[in-house]
């Protein structure tokens, strides 16, 4: 059997579903796509088990076929070949040969029926969004996410529904990031759902600034989108999220409007000779104006002052740098807000105008 | 001026320990350690059971065979530990410049002690005289002018034994020794050093350089040659102590169930965590170690972001890494678990957590000032945290 494509219709779908290939599986057959061909659509699919994507391509060809394919060579070969190649993928019992031009490629299979496959959610939610505004949702949240925690739960990021609102949120224990848009969902739907990591690091690579309307089908063990021809599911986890609400705090007695550009370029600059282990840095906040000082165990030093509009009392207050530079990264306007009481609570971070999107960092004590 | 190391070993401790507590023990074989007709090995003998060839790391059932009638105990770290304090008191007391090997072993550095005390045999008699007078325990002290020549002087006449090793006389005592008194002769060395017919230290001496560097590697080869000439460091670093805090335990037999493991690991961890509050400890590191039936070994490790001596941290990193730390699915022989790489709690910056309240620490910390208040007075394990058999249930999606 043969199948006609071409390095300009196969490489960014074999690209796009590449992503989840682990680099070290459990199972030699994860290493693998799973390629499904009807009539003239081929659809590929990749897994690690936690999280499954597919999409597909037309492609030249006649009758059914499924085979699986290594992964990494498979893409490698197809990226190697000049742009406008045409790709013969000929396959006869256990062997597939990739033929173009002059280039020859035997490539060993595993049987199809032997890929795991997560099976067809029978979805209890479903609703749709934007695709852009599901892309902002994650944009603006997930570097909050904690990485390899024991408490699991916070490996990943909180999706929840509530009176029509969609809302994301991701910790670490150490900050925290929510954003929320109301997305016209039907009211009555209610829903919080846990995505691994891994799966928000796929999607955000995965969703663009279309306004297409994706499909969000949720079951108790999974949740899938439908984007555009990608088919993306994932595994969800299974805890329980911690009481967001309840860190973001509603009475800080102080209020700063700072310019974003300026004081994420003065963070930038004085995180240069913080410990590199800690990151910490001192804010020393005085009538309209904020001092910055970082000092490494080198005892070099590094000072910076800048005006701010605060009319409190002053304060000292100790932060991780790269927390403060993350949440600047993707906020978007041009003054942005800091609520703090104490220094030993918690700062809240928004843009000056909304709250779409929240952040709430906590101190380090120097 | 002279530097002069000391090296004080007390003879056959836990076992000596017992002895000193139970008269009626005193004249005979005794065997710390696990019990006949259980799994485990020799910790300690006294010397009227090493006359039987028992020794310590021997599995118990050899020890067993070769002497039925020997009286067997299970150790009392508590106990032991408590002693051993006060030893390194006394010693305090002689010099400040300490380094402490284990609970029954310790450098001296005993340079310039001769004005205020007298001439080594002098500082040797009154190390030994105050521990056996203090404790009623009997130490063998080495002392030479590095830390080689202490450690062997010490072995040379064991038990209750002095040796002073001047510089001139350090050839001379090192000439007859056999080869397998030197530091870091492990199996394979041994087996090339048998090969080359070197089997003592004066035949090590005659070797020439250049054949041992050909076997054994430069840095090996030096390391030796050094050491048959007396040359080591007089170096004593008081800081040095132990490096990490762990405890084992073997089953009786091969463990299958979840729930078994889980409540071992929670004894061992409150043990490692009474024992690091104890030593004002707190380890950033959390070992786990198991060991599959047919001896199958492995260690997991987990870096926390601050350190710990609370027993609950230390079996919820210690359960993590058993969970999901890819091991194979076997019954399993012993486990256990430790802690180390010490950090001040105060010194370094906190990075503040938004989900652990203040109080929560706080009331954390008095409740283990209790569990300790409570061992101290009513002994050890008298108080442990109970479990929460929700956590038992996690599943990792």
């Amino acid at each position: 059997m043969k199948i006609i494509t071409t390095k300009a219709a196969i490489l960014d779908p074999l690209q796009q579903v590449g992503g989840v290939v682990e680099r070290r599986q459990t199972l030699p057959i994860l290493a693998n796509l799973l390629l499904n061909l009807r009539s003239k659509s081929l659809l590929i699919t990749a897994t690690d088990l936690e999280v499954e994507m597919k999409t597909s391509t037309q492609v030249e060809a006649n009758g059914e076929l499924d085979i699986t394919l290594p992964a990494r060579k498979l893409i490698d070969i197809c990226r190697a070949l000049p742009d406008e190649a045409v790709i013969n993928i000929n396959i006869e019992g256990e062997r597939v040969t990739i033929v173009s031009g002059p280039s020859r490629f035997t490539l060993g299979t595993l049987p199809a029926k032997d890929y795991p496959v997560i099976e067809p959610i029978t979805s209890s939610h479903s609703f749709s969004v934007p695709e852009n505004r599901l892309k902002a949702l994650i944009e603006k949240t997930y570097f909050a996410m904690a990485q390899q925690d024991v408490r699991y739960y916070l490996n990943g990021l909180l999706l929840e529904i509530k009176e029509g609102i969609i809302r994301t949120v991701a910790t670490d224990g150490h900050r925290l990031a929510t954003s929320e848009s109301d997305c016209q969902i039907d009211n009555s739907l209610e829903l919080q759902v846990i995505i691994p990591r891994k799966a928000i690091l796929e999607l955000s690579k995965l969703l663009e600034d279309t306004k297409d309307s994706v499909l969000v089908e949720v079951s108790t063990n999974h949740i899938r989108f439908n984007i555009r021809s990608t088919i993306f599911t994932s595994k969800l986890i299974d805890g329980k999220f911690p009481d967001y609400q309840r860190v973001i705090p509603t009475n800080s007695d102080k209020t700063v409007i700072a310019n974003r550009e300026t004081l994420r370029n003065a963070l930038q600059r004085t995180s240069i000779l913080s410990n590199e282990k800690y990151r910490g840095i001192c804010f020393k906040f005085t009538k309209n104006s904020l001092e910055l000082l970082a000092h490494n165990p080198e005892q070099e030093e590094a000072k910076e002052e800048l005006q701010i509009e605060y009319q409190g009392d002053d304060l000292t207050i100790g932060f991780n740098v790269s927390y403060l530079i993350e949440v600047l990264n993707v906020l978007e306007t041009k003054e942005i807000k800091l609520m703090l009481s104490d220094s030993n609570s918690s700062c809240l971070i928004e843009d000056e105008k909304t709250s779409n999107s929240r952040y709430v960092i906590m101190p380090m004590r120097l | 001026m002279q530097r002069w190391v000391g090296h004080a070993d007390l003879d056959a401790f836990y076992a000596s320990v017992e002895q000193r507590d139970s008269p009626a023990y005193r004249d005979l074989p005794v065997v710390v350690g696990a019990l006949p007709g259980h799994r485990g090995v020799v910790a300690a003998a006294s010397y009227q059971a090493r006359a039987f060839g028992i020794h310590s790391a021997m599995p118990i059932a050899e020890a067993y065979r070769r002497c039925p009638n020997a009286v067997y105990l299970r150790p009392d770290m508590g106990k032991y530990l408590r002693v051993s304090r006060q030893i390194f008191q006394i010693l305090q007391t002689i010099t400040p410049v300490l380094e402490p090997v284990s609970v029954d072993e310790a450098y001296l550095d005993l340079t310039g002690l001769e004005r205020l005390i007298g001439p080594p045999e002098m500082i040797g008699s009154e190390i030994k005289r105050r521990i056996l007078q203090e404790t009623g325990l009997t130490v063998s002290v080495g002392i030479g002018p590095n830390r080689l020549i202490a450690k062997l002087a010490s072995e040379h006449n064991k038990p209750d034994g002095l040796t002073v090793v001047l510089p001139e006389q350090v050839q001379q005592f090192l000439t007859p020794m056999p080869l397998a008194n030197l530091r870091g002769l492990g199996r394979q060395t041994q087996k090339i050093f048998t090969r080359l017919g070197i089997r003592t230290v004066a035949q090590l001496r005659a070797a020439p350089l250049q054949i041992l560097e050909q076997q054994l590697g430069r840095k090996a080869a030096a390391n030796f040659y050094n050491q048959a000439l007396g040359i080591a460091s007089a170096e004593v670093k008081p800081g040095r102590g132990r490096k990490s805090i762990s405890k084992e335990t073997t089953f009786e037999t091969d463990i299958h169930g979840h729930d078994s493991l889980r409540h071992a690991l929670r004894e061992l961890a409150a043990g490692v965590a009474a024992q690091a509050r104890r030593e004002q400890l707190a380890g950033a590191v959390v070992t786990l170690k198991i060991r599959f039936a047919g001896f199958e070994t492995h260690t997991r490790r987990h870096r926390l972001p601050s350190p710990t001596h609370d027993e609950r941290v230390i079996l919820r990193e210690a359960w993590t890494l058993f969970n999901q730390g890819n091991l194979p699915c076997k019954p399993v022989r012993l486990i256990g678990v430790g802690i180390s790489d010490w950090q001040q709690v105060q010194a370094e910056p906190v990075q503040a957590d938004l989900f652990d309240q203040p109080q929560r620490r706080k009331s954390n910390e008095r409740l283990l000032a209790t569990i300790d208040r409570a061992e101290a007075r009513f002994g050890k394990g008298i108080l442990q945290l109970g479990c929460a058999p929700k956590r038992d249930k996690r599943k990792h999606a």
